[in-house]
């Protein structure tokens, strides 16, 4: 058995992220006693109508969240306990609202930092009410093998280590939350372990006192001793000597108060607890706290550390009259187990995942992205540019100084081309119609193709097929007439042989200069030769240019329309901004523009 | 508990009915003199200059002069201020009127469990510290009001007559309404006494201690709250303080000077046993401190580098029981972070440093702290199986 917490506790929590936080550890818990998850319900106004997803063993359960208490315990009616994790300053009525629910008997406050006058108003109303008021400050309450409420007993490998999947004979009682985990584990290795723990909160007024549960345990035939973890400040201690002493009990108390050190401190030191504080007349130190509760007959330590002894003599005297007898510890292979994430899996080698996606160029798993394997950092250090980054994403290769100067000249010369070309127009129009930059220049970029800068990737295919198969230029324009059409690269709207580019002829000229084999370029000029003497604007362009030399140096086919897109990509950009920072109008074409060839108004014949 | 200078407590009884003499507060002789040209009373009548600090004894310190005249509590004022007492520099001097009065009474109000105690005596100033037992006591449950019948049954069973009864219970009364609404969890008022001229009761001296958890339903709290314990926060404190109102969690520090075992402890509840470890095995106590909650990393490094900074420390303790849910392995690498940073600052020389830990992810925090005896430092690491307080035994030789 137990006491407040057990297998029928069901709940509704009141809170945001730490509510959703405790109910995740509440569901570890459950998983592993092999019982239902015992949160029903959420209540937080904000997320009201939403779920909450709560990991349970391998899957996810969906939990609601509400509006208010009436309507969780309206919908769920076997909730019967609150665990609240509002703020301060509206905690007090979260907890009136919980102990005013006809079907909630306990409500739990984790809220730290309640005005003392609230937590002495929420008690007074759950007395009142016949109802439990445990915290405010609290960490939670757990009882062995049956229910956990809140945080308490930490992670699910300290469930484990502390046997909380089964039930002791031990009671713990303590203000402070980190020694409730403690005094779990000690009771765990120095005896049989606990039936509840409970957290009762460091404040100066916890809403139920030691004397409140002790008597709770004192009724529960499971607990044979209870430990109380106790410190300097407030009575709370001198009434459990008190109901000690009173009469003889069943259960066996054990004892440590704190603060001692208070002796030897400046006075009026505040602890990190609310509660532990010294009276104004000295009363409440720790040493009256201690000498009380010895006096009543409890087994009171000289130190913490004594008190693993102390409860190990306890419990084999326990064992020794046949008060209890000892559990068969489960053997490792046993012990309750959770599954892992895959993350965790794969780190120790416990499961194999088939991936999805495959890289072969970069990784920014560490502290900085590695290019093909080369920190960013060090290649800028060492004095690589924008192109070797281009070569190591788009041909997984370091390129020389001279391909990298190549590339340069190639951004450079087709970064824009003014606003009437098919890119910049359709950006400059997204730009007036208050588009943003991303949906604009992608706009833009969306209009290279066959007919606009996206020749270059053809012209390269071509070009390639052309010098691999060691084709004459009359063989390769026979070729491309009969499968393919007009050359991809050969060809400009405006420019013409006596009208040239001079786009092509500085990039042509540069390139020769470098004095590298170049045959794509050498075929195309050869071609243009040929095509510019039939029809004086059939010139090499400058896509057909670019693919070329690209293709020269050594740059794979599928890449080429890259270098146009990255390049004209600075030009769209340009155009956006420039269009933002004029604040342009919405552009409308006027209908002179338009040559308007539709038919004529008529009348719409009657529907058939 | 949030300790309020005379000034502002007197300003809240007054906010309650509650008749409190005269009174101003200056932070120069100039400014009282000008004050002295607007207030009939600092002209006319006698005064009473206090230096207004949350200090102790100030009459044995000669920070208050009764009896004054105006130019003699200028010259007070001049006197007072800038005094050094310890750590505290008199910023501030409060100059009231003196009530003349023949008989002096106390009255108070304290928390308790329960709600609260009204606490009523016939005697007043030191008198009432040698008849405790004349104190009577009113208890009055949270959420009530005590009717005007009871206050009125206190003040007969005080020993109170007559008219000077039913003041009395007056009195009480609207000291319970400022203790009440003010969220206070201590008001003292001593003396209370019958103002000669009119026979109405006037507040003399206020103690005034409120709840600071409250202070979000108090927007006209505009005072700062006074150092609990007789000097001023230290530099450093107040840095911690700064960061802990910042974040999740809770980093806490006090420095206590002469001590040679530092303490950087996890834990409200675990922090005072390690406290106690230490005073137990003889050990001096260089500061207190604490963090819980889970609090950053950045948090906790903040709070080791103090700790680090203190002087003349030949140990620290890095003890915590097992964590529900503070992450061990983030909070110990603020705790390391700060380790390397005082290390490379040329401290922790000498200094051996105690480890105990658990909870989440403790292994993984262990085993950082165990690495740092690599570099060099003299750390010793142990782990849940080693009960809490032991590495205290270990640091001071008794185990």
């Amino acid at each position: 058995m137990s006491i407040l917490a057990n297998k029928d506790t069901r709940v509704v929590i009141q809170g945001g992220a730490a509510g959703l936080n405790a109910a995740r550890r509440m569901a570890e818990f459950c998983y592993m006693i092999k019982q239902p998850l015992n949160v029903d319900a959420f209540v937080y106004p904000p997320d009201s109508g939403k779920t909450n997803e709560v990991p349970y063993g391998s899957g996810l359960l969906t939990i609601p969240v509400y509006k208010s208490v009436a309507e969780a315990t309206a919908k769920h009616p076997q909730v019967n306990t609150s665990l609240v994790y509002i703020g301060a300053d509206r905690a007090c009525t979260a907890g009136m609202e919980a102990l005013n629910d006809h079907q909630i008997q306990l409500v739990s406050m984790i809220t730290e930092g309640v005005p003392e006058k609230d937590a002495k108003l929420l008690a007074r109303h759950a007395t009142k009410l016949g109802k439990v008021f445990n915290g405010p400050s609290s960490i939670g309450i757990i009882s062995a093998g049956a229910c956990r409420l809140g945080v308490i007993g930490g992670a699910f490998d300290n469930l484990v280590a502390c046997k909380l999947y089964r039930e002791g004979s031990f009671g713990v009682i303590t203000k402070s939350g980190g020694l409730s985990n403690e005094i779990i584990w000690i009771c765990s290795q120095f005896a049989d372990g606990i039936t509840t723990a409970i957290g009762i909160g460091g404040d100066a007024y916890p809403g139920t006192d030691y004397v409140s549960y002790l008597e709770k345990f004192e009724q529960d035939p499971q607990t044979k001793a209870v430990v109380i973890v106790g410190e300097m400040g407030g009575d709370l201690e001198e009434r459990a000597a008190e109901w000690c002493g009173a009469k003889k009990r069943r259960i066996k108390l054990l004892a440590v108060v704190s603060g001692f050190c208070q002796e030897s401190l400046p006075k009026g030191m505040k602890f990190g607890h609310a509660g532990a504080k010294e009276g104004m007349k000295g009363e409440g130190s720790a040493r009256s706290k201690s000498e009380a509760l010895k006096k009543a007959g409890a087994i009171v330590p000289d130190t913490f550390g004594a008190l693993g002894p102390a409860i190990k003599q306890v419990y084999e005297d326990l064992v020794k009259s046949g008060q209890v007898r000892p559990i068969p510890e489960l053997s490792p292979a046993d012990l309750p187990k959770l599954p892992k994430p895959v993350e965790e899996g794969l780190k120790t080698g416990e499961v194999m995942v088939v991936p999805i996606i495959k890289t072969t160029i970069s990784d920014d798993r560490g502290d900085e992205p590695l290019y093909d394997g080369y920190p960013a950092s060090e290649l800028i250090n060492k004095g690589y540019e924008i192109p070797h980054v281009i070569g190591l994403l788009w041909d997984k290769r370091l390129i020389s100084k001279q391909e990298a100067e190549i590339i340069k000249r190639i951004m450079m010369l087709s970064a824009d081309h003014g606003p009437c070309v098919s890119g910049a127009l359709t950006t400059i129009i997204a730009a007036c119609a208050g588009i943003g930059m991303s949906q604009a220049v992608a706009a833009g970029l969306i209009m290279i193709g066959p007919r606009f800068g996206g020749a270059v990737t053809d012209a390269g295919r071509y070009f390639k097929h052309a010098v691999d198969n060691k084709m004459s230029v009359d063989d390769f324009l026979a070729y491309m007439k009969k499968n393919v059409g007009p050359v991809p690269g050969i060809g400009h709207r405006v420019k013409s042989v006596r009208n040239p580019d001079k786009r092509v002829k500085e990039l042509v000229s540069y390139v020769k200069s470098l004095g590298i084999p170049t045959p794509h370029l050498d075929f195309a000029l050869a071609v243009e030769k040929v095509t510019s003497a039939k029809k004086d604007n059939l010139i090499l362009n400058v896509d057909g240019t670019m693919a070329a030399v690209l293709v020269d140096i050594g740059f794979p086919v599928d890449s080429l329309n890259g270098f146009f897109i990255l390049s004209r990509t600075i030009g769209l950009i340009g155009h956006w901004v420039d269009q933002k920072r004029q604040d342009s109008r919405l552009i409308r074409l006027f209908d002179y523009l338009v040559n308007y060839a539709a038919p004529k108004r008529r009348e719409v014949p009657p529907l058939k | 508990m949030a300790k309020v200078l005379e000034g502002p407590g007197m300003g809240l009884m007054k906010k309650w009915g509650i008749s409190v003499p005269n009174y101003v507060i200056v932070s120069s002789a100039e400014q009282f003199e000008q004050l002295a040209k607007a207030h009939d009373w600092i002209r006319k009548g006698k005064l009473v200059a206090k230096a207004h600090e949350a200090l102790g004894s100030r009459f044995k310190l000669g920070l208050v002069k009764v009896g004054l005249d105006a130019a003699g509590a200028k010259a007070a004022v001049r006197g007072m201020l800038g005094r050094q007492v310890g750590s505290i520099t008199v910023s501030q001097v409060i100059v009231s009127e003196m009530v003349p009065h023949k008989e002096e009474y106390y009255v108070a109000v304290k928390s308790t469990r329960e709600g609260a105690e009204i606490l009523a005596a016939n005697c007043g100033g030191i008198e009432v510290e040698s008849n405790w037992d004349r104190v009577k006591k009113l208890r009055v449950e949270v959420g009530e009001t005590p009717s005007s019948d009871a206050l009125e049954k206190l003040a007969k069973e005080a020993g109170f007559t007559k008219e000077l009864a039913r003041k009395i219970a007056g009195f009480a009364g609207k000291l319970f309404a400022c203790f009440d609404n003010e969220d206070a969890q201590y008001l003292e008022v001593n003396p209370v006494v019958a103002r000669e001229s009119d026979g109405e009761l006037v507040a003399l001296d206020a103690v005034t201690l409120l709840d600071a958890d409250a202070k979000f339903r108090h927007s006209d709290w505009d005072f700062l709250f006074a150092a609990e314990f007789g000097r001023a926060y230290t530099k450093n404190e107040l840095e911690v303080m700064g960061v802990d109102s910042k974040i999740k969690g809770s980093v806490k520090f006090i420095e206590i000077p002469g001590g040679d075992t530092a303490m950087l402890p996890a834990g409200g509840g675990a922090s005072v046993y390690y406290s106690d470890a230490v005073v137990a095995r003889g050990g001096k106590l260089a500061n207190y401190a604490e963090y819980s909650g889970d609090p950053p990393d950045w948090a906790v490094e903040v709070l080791t580098e103090k700790v680090c900074s203190l002087p003349g420390i030949k140990n620290i303790i890095v003890g915590g029981a097992i964590a529900n849910f503070t992450d061990v392995k983030k909070t110990f690498g603020g705790i390391i972070a700060g380790f390397r940073k005082a290390k490379a600052e040329g401290k922790l020389n000498g200094v051996k440093i105690w480890v105990r830990r658990g909870g989440p992810r403790e292994k993984e925090g262990l085993d950082a702290m165990r690495a740092l005896r690599e570099e060099g430092f003299d750390i010793h690491v142990y782990d849940r199986h080693t009960p809490l307080t032991d590495i205290a035994d270990m640091a001071l030789q008794k185990k």
